[in-house]
This record gives structure tokens, sequence and C-alpha cells, in this order.
């Protein structure tokens, strides 16, 4: 029996898999788009059941009509819920991602990365990005806002990683070419499959992205 | 229960059995037939989202102001359930009932008066909980408690500990998780304290 409110209920369900994730899975355009034409859909009926009386309604007189009304209202409110919850559980991951170190590009070039470990394989041949365009803006700009926060404080690292290390150098190889970084003693250029002894605090960020790969 | 909470939005979701007291004419699809009135008397199970507020409100005016709907306790907090819960709570696996058996029967006292329930609810959560607190030690593998292998829940034979594991409904299951993880972690900082 399909009844207004249970596609909004798909999209709990699908917010309920992603709080259990580490990755966050593709948006569900088409989901959220129907679940909003409901809503209109909804609202156009009420609007039309309630013209033939002018502004005059009385509950009490129409009763099967009050009736109609409070179930087409609180299917509107149903659907506004599950729409709220859905997205606000996407944007909380997103913000728990951000402080995790990763930015804009590392996210929407996720499915692809994903795909290969055959992590999230269900999305093949679609967008390569799991975010919507809106979501990528909100990224960028929780993102610069973070940065902004963390300039208070030059001598401390927000984000860095709250383990004492053990040894102030270590051994990293690359796994990816992530280009010259700039240390306190001279330049490093990171070419894949090269090796380094670095101070760990300077690879640290570079390590949580998945470029270099702690040794021993 | 948070506006945004994604269980609490879940378990709005739970069906209750509904008895429409009016016939309208708009709400056949409810009943699937769209298209037809809905007959007064129509029993159909509806979400608590939709239930609830349908059984509060009522059609006003006059003093024969009746609820659009009355409503039964679902089958998953039905007599049957409650004995069998009074006998031993460890016994029924609560999920084949419904996966927010406790948000479920909260809504329901809400709405009824139904004192016993209560009751054995709590008494079945307190009992459940201990036994949740085992099984989560267990498979953190603290491994201190060997001595008491002669305890009946106790895991060392068989899958009668997998079996209950699997019958926790949602909040006992987030409720194993912290556990289980909460052991997990002790473990860890106690071996780190030992390198050093």
């Amino acid at each position: 029996m399909p009844m207004y409110g249970d596609l909004g209920n798909k999209l709990v369900q699908h917010a309920k898999r992603t709080q259990n994730l580490t990755h966050l899975p593709p948006y569900q355009t088409e989901l959220v788009r129907t679940v909003a034409r409901e809503v209109r859909d909804l609202d156009k009926d009420v609007t039309s059941m309630l013209e033939p009386f002018q502004g005059s309604f009385d509950p009490s007189a129409e009763q099967a009509t009050a009736c109609t009304l409070l179930v087409n209202h609180l299917s509107m409110r149903r659907d506004k819920r599950c729409l709220l919850a859905y997205h606000r559980t996407r944007t909380d991951k997103l913000e728990e991602l951000v402080w995790n170190g990763y930015d804009i590009l590392d996210l929407s070039g996720q499915q692809q990365a994903g795909g290969a470990n055959g992590a999230t394989g269900m999305n093949e041949g679609g967008t390569t990005s799991s975010l919507s365009p809106q979501e990528e803006d909100y990224v960028r700009q929780y993102g610069d806002l973070l940065a902004a926060y963390k300039g208070h404080w030059t001598d401390i690292d927000l984000t860095g990683s709250l383990e004492p290390p053990r040894d102030l150098f270590i051994d990293v190889r690359v796994l990816k070419d992530a280009g010259e970084i700039q240390t306190e003693y001279g330049a490093i250029n990171l070419t894949k499959n090269s090796q380094f002894y670095v101070r760990q605090g300077d690879v640290e960020r570079l390590i949580a992205q998945g470029y270099l790969q702690k040794l021993g | 229960m948070s506006y945004y909470d994604i269980d609490s939005i879940l378990t709005d979701a739970e069906k209750i059995p509904c008895t429409f007291q009016l016939e309208i004419p708009e709400l056949g699809y409810l009943d699937n037939q769209p298209g037809q009135p809905l007959k007064a008397g129509s029993k159909i199970a509806l979400p608590l989202w939709l239930a609830e507020m349908l059984a509060i409100a009522n059609t006003g005016g006059d003093d024969q102001a009746k609820s659009f709907v009355t409503f039964d306790l679902p089958a998953a907090l039905s007599n049957e359930v409650v004995q069998a819960l009074k006998a031993d709570p460890r016994a029924v696996p609560l999920r084949d009932q419904s996966p927010h058996l406790y948000g479920l029967a909260t809504h329901m006292m809400d709405l009824s008066e139904e004192q016993e329930l209560g009751v054995v609810l709590r008494k079945t959560f307190v009992t459940r909980a201990s036994e949740i607190a085992l099984h989560a030690r267990k498979v953190g593998g603290t491994g201190h408690n060997k001595g008491t292998a002669d305890e009946g829940s106790n895991l060392g034979v068989g899958g009668t500990g997998e079996e209950f594991l699997r019958g926790l409904e949602e909040w006992e299951r987030k409720l194993f998780r912290k556990a289980h993880d909460g052991a997990k972690a002790g473990k860890e900082w106690m071996e780190n304290v030992k390198k050093r």
C-alpha cells in the first residue's frame, strides 16, 4: 500500500545507513526531488480543497474534509522532517570529514577512489561526485570557516593528531605524487615510490590524506 | 528525542492498527482503494506519525466530539508478547516484534493508560541490559571471567549468545555497541600503559 511519507522514509533509511559508514554514499538526487514534489502536490490539494470555502472553513461542520486536510498536513510535515533529517545527517558527516582534514577535492573525487578499492562499487557510470552541488559549496565554505578559526592560534594545530608522537622523525614512503613541501630543513619533492626520513609533524596531514605511508 | 534524530523518525514509521470513526470520501487510498470513500469502521494499519495526531485530534464543536480514529495496541505489544516477557525477558527476540520496540511502547503509553506495560518493559530492559553488558565484555575479549563458565548465559556453549544478540532492538544494539567499544578501548589503554 504506497502512501504519502513512504519515500521520505526511504530517505531516512539512507541516512541511517550513512551514520554507520566512514565515507559518504552518493546523494539521492532523484529521491529528494520526488519527496519535494510530493509536498508540492499535497499543498496543491489542500489549496484546491479549501477554495470553495472562501476562507470560512468550519472543521466541525465539515468533519470529513477536516480529517483529509489533517492527513495532508501531517504528510507534508512528515516529508519535511525526513528531508531535513537526511540533509542534516549528511552535513554532520561532511563537517566531521572536514575536521579530519579532507578538503573538497578529496571528497568530490572520493567516488572514483572508493570504486577502485571495491568499497563503493554501486554507483558505476553515475556522477563522479557523491556530493550534491550544494553540499560541495557547503564543504568549501565550512572549510574556509575552519581555516579562519584555526588561524587564531598559529602555534597549535587544532586538527592535528591527538596522539603524542613516539619519535620526532619517521620513515615514510610516497604512495601518490604530492608535489613539493617546505620543511624546516628545506624543500622535499614527494614523487611516487620514493622514501624519506622526515619530521612527523611536517607530513602528518599527508599521511591522513593517504599520500604517504608511515613505515616501521 | 531531537527533531533530527534518525531513530526517532524511524520509530514514528512503525504502524499501529487503527479504526476510522467516520466516512471520509477522499482517503480511500489509505485502504488501497483510491477513488472510493473510506468507510467508517475501516481497520487500517497507520504509521505513528499519522495515527497519533488523528487519535488526539477530534471532530470539534459540540459535546459529541470524537476522535477521527481509535487505535489498538500493535501486535508487537500484544498480551502474548507481554506474557512472554514476564516469563523470561531474555528469551524474546525483541527485534522480531519491532526494531524500535521501546520507542513504540513509549508512544503507546503516551496515548493510553498502560500501567502494566511500563512495569514489564522496565524490568525487561534492566534484565536484558545486564545480559548485554556481559556479552559486550566477552566480545571485547577481556577474558577476566573464565571462572564463571557454569553460568547459563555464558557463551562458551553453542550459539545461544549469538541468537540473543540478533534479537536486540535498535536501542539495545546501541547499548551493546557502546559497552563493547568501551571495553575494547579500556583494554587497549591498559596495554599501552604496560608498554611504556
